[in-house]
């Protein structure tokens, strides 16, 4: 453990210069992977206006993405359970260097850089054991692992960092799968997830569980505010049940946990795809694919409902959110569409640390 | 929030409209009836085992076949009532990549677990001590057939018993309730017919994808590594015969869904009749090159038939594909 801490603890300080900043590849807002017409995958920067900054390729469906917060760097994460990661430099083009999973682990599909960009963080899959946990790399240079700890549950998805810079915040699903078994769910009858606040070492400092009615709740995808406010976004798999909340937010601060009603299963088909939240913590939008609607809370209230079929990505922006869909819609929150001939895949992630 | 409030309900019409598929039909000629049959192979097994626990017993050997048969014909039928209070995963706990339904029933037998003698208590053990791979380990596997004793009967009645019970539940949900809400859609469950017809398609596609990935793709294994004892169900040797029924029964629901498509039909056909032609009913041979190149030739088929379901079918009844509706991370 001192070790470890003090390895990390070295390297924050670190801090290498920029080789590109963000600007050099035309301000991309966003990141997104998507799908070509040719059935190609490739991650694109995306502009406030939704004209595409870069493309690049990817050798296999991608899923979120991790921006480096000052260089124009991404890791591109392979769709679960993908063994791999691309750390790309989004002026060149150039793959900068891959993160392999060691072996009897895979990848989740999320990530999230240190606040100087020094380290990465992954969630990820010990598939033997079906614990889930953190990997911890250096990426000053060419990736290196340098630490793993316990993610506080079973299948690990989302993992953000918080405004303090010194707490991750991870959604255990709580889903078991297994490589061998592809995306199967293996353990959905005993299936419990939480949300785990954990220090860069890897200690808990706090979960956070909802009650036994919602033990078929997996929680998978998060937003953070300005403030700490995490808001998250389930997914149901009990089948015909009692309708319940799939959004919720908690707050460390003052333990504050509340879960948001009209975001509910019969709303939303069982299924938030991507939630985002607003700087100052008080605006949450999420999506859901399969009820093709994206939908606005001020606090719990509902504000609007869009309908967009297969929208998924979603992101803060000033003036309210930008949405993309499986169908090649990237919307303005000022209602500005552009339309591209690719299928935008699950996220929008924010470049820099503004928002989501 | 304004610019969102203005917005609100527009629909993007991103696809080609067309007919929307005959719902009514696939539920009332496919679902429907595939349940009905299951229960009354289910009950039959149930009372069977209650006569004749013995795995050397012909009559429960068939009446297990023929359950497990109906079984599989509703097997890609994943939503709704089956989901409900884990009837599917009770019934069909398979993949096993752990090895964990061995180990739950060799923990029962080991502690003479009393549950197996009160159905309600049965319903509370693992589901993978449960079902129908559970029976194929008590019927089949020397591990459970050699030395069975008056436990292990009560444990084949258990499970029998739990299995007709949970047949039953599935169908009973869909008479009482469920089979409304997809045929008189405008609910919070099904808002359109097109709702309802991308559930039954959404089962269909997944269906395939199970067989090709799971029923094939897990004894394939790799070049290198085939795994022919990951084969499904292999000590009842009912591996293969779960791919040629799981396609008959996907191809009278995608008929359904594509008014009969000729093409569809042919490429169902095609991949069938190479099924029924493989000499391989557990998949032993994947460990050799022209055994494996046979199962590989059919898993291809299965993949084409998949594709053209999601890239031709799909859209032209009006049905996305679904690049993030239908991913489910």
């Amino acid at each position: 453990m001192a070790r470890r801490r003090t390895f990390l603890g070295g390297l924050l300080a670190t801090g290498l210069g920029p080789a590109f900043s963000w600007a050099k590849v035309g301000n991309p807002r966003f990141l997104s992977a998507a799908k070509t017409p040719q059935g190609a995958y490739v991650l694109c920067g995306l502009d406030s206006s939704g004209q595409i900054t870069f493309k690049l390729p990817l050798p296999a469906r991608g899923h979120a993405a991790a921006a480096h917060p000052s260089q124009a760097k991404a890791v591109a994460f392979a769709r679960r359970p993908g063994r791999f990661a691309l750390v790309l430099n989004c002026a060149t083009g150039e793959e900068i260097a891959a993160l392999q999973a060691p072996t009897g682990r895979h990848f989740y599909g999320h990530g999230t850089y240190s606040a100087d960009g020094s380290v990465l963080f992954t969630t990820e899959n010990d598939y033997e054991t079906a614990r889930g946990l953190v990997g911890v790399w250096d990426v000053t240079r060419t990736p290196r692992r340098i630490a793993e700890f316990l993610s506080g549950g079973v299948g690990p998805h989302d993992i953000k960092m918080l405004p303090d810079g010194h707490t991750l915040v991870v959604a255990n699903g709580g889903i078991e799968t297994h490589p061998d078994t592809g995306r199967v769910k293996l353990n959905i009858p005993t299936m419990q997830s939480n949300l785990t606040y954990l220090s860069l070492d890897g200690d808990v400092l706090e979960q956070v569980e909802l009650d036994a009615g919602h033990q078929r709740n997996s929680i998978r995808h998060l937003a953070v505010s300005q403030d700490g406010t995490v808001a998250f976004a389930m997914q149901w798999q009990g089948g015909a049940a009692p309708d319940r909340p799939l959004l919720g937010t908690h707050r460390r601060s003052d333990g504050s946990l509340t879960l948001v009603p009209k975001a509910s299963v019969q709303a939303l088909n069982g299924y938030i795809g991507s939630v985002a939240i607003s700087e100052e913590g008080s605006r949450i939008a999420i999506t859901s694919p399969r009820r093709g609607v994206a939908q606005l809370f001020d606090q719990v209230q509902l504000t609007s409902e869009l309908e967009i079929p297969d929208v998924c990505g979603i992101s803060a922006v000033d003036g309210g959110f930008f949405v993309t869909s499986g169908n090649g819609i990237c919307r303005s929150p000022q209602d500005k569409v552009v339309r591209h001939p690719l299928a935008w895949d699950n996220h929008l992630v924010p470049v820099g640390n503004a928002g989501a | 929030m304004r610019e969102f409030a203005t917005a609100a309900m527009v629909l993007w019409a991103s696809f080609a409209w067309a007919d929307t598929p005959d719902v009514t039909a696939s539920v009332t000629h496919h679902v429907l009836p595939g349940y009905d049959l299951l229960v009354q192979n289910t009950q039959a097994l149930a009372a069977t085992a209650e006569q004749e626990c013995s795995a050397s017993s012909p009559d429960l050997i068939q009446a297990y076949h023929r359950a497990f048969d109906s079984w599989i014909s509703v097997s890609h039928l994943r939503f709704g009532p089956s989901e409900s209070e884990d009837r599917a995963f009770a019934l069909a706990f398979w993949p096993d990549p752990r090895g964990s339904t061995p180990k739950a029933l060799s923990a029962l037998i080991g502690a003479q677990d009393p549950a197996v003698r009160v159905p309600d208590a049965f319903r509370t053990v693992s589901v993978a001590a449960r079902g129908f791979y559970a029976l194929d380990f008590l019927l089949f596997d020397a591990q459970f057939t050699t030395d069975a004793t008056a436990y292990t009967c009560a444990l084949i009645q258990a499970v029998t018993t739990d299995i007709a019970a949970n047949a039953l539940a599935i169908r009973d949900g869909w008479l009482n309730g469920y089979a409304d809400l997809m045929l008189m859609p405008g609910n919070d469950t099904y808002r359109t017919a097109n709702e309802a017809a991308k559930q039954l398609f959404t089962a269909l596609v997944t269906g395939l994808e199970f067989t090709s990935s799971m029923r094939l793709g897990r004894p394939l294994g790799t070049f290198e590594r085939p795994r022919p004892k990951r084969a499904e169900a292999r000590r009842s040797g009912r591996s293969l015969r779960h791919v040629i029924l799981s396609l008959a029964a996907t191809r009278d629901l995608a008929l359904r869904l594509s008014s009969s498509d000729p093409d569809i039909a042919q490429a169902f056909d095609t991949a069938i009749m190479r099924a029924e032609r493989l000499d391989d009913p557990i998949f032993a041979s994947v460990s050799t090159p022209q055994g494996r190149l046979q199962v590989e030739i059919l898993q291809q088929n299965v993949d084409m038939l998949r594709q053209r379901l999601t890239e031709q079918v799909g859209p032209s009844l009006g049905i996305e594909a679904g690049f993030n509706s239908l991913d489910g991370d």
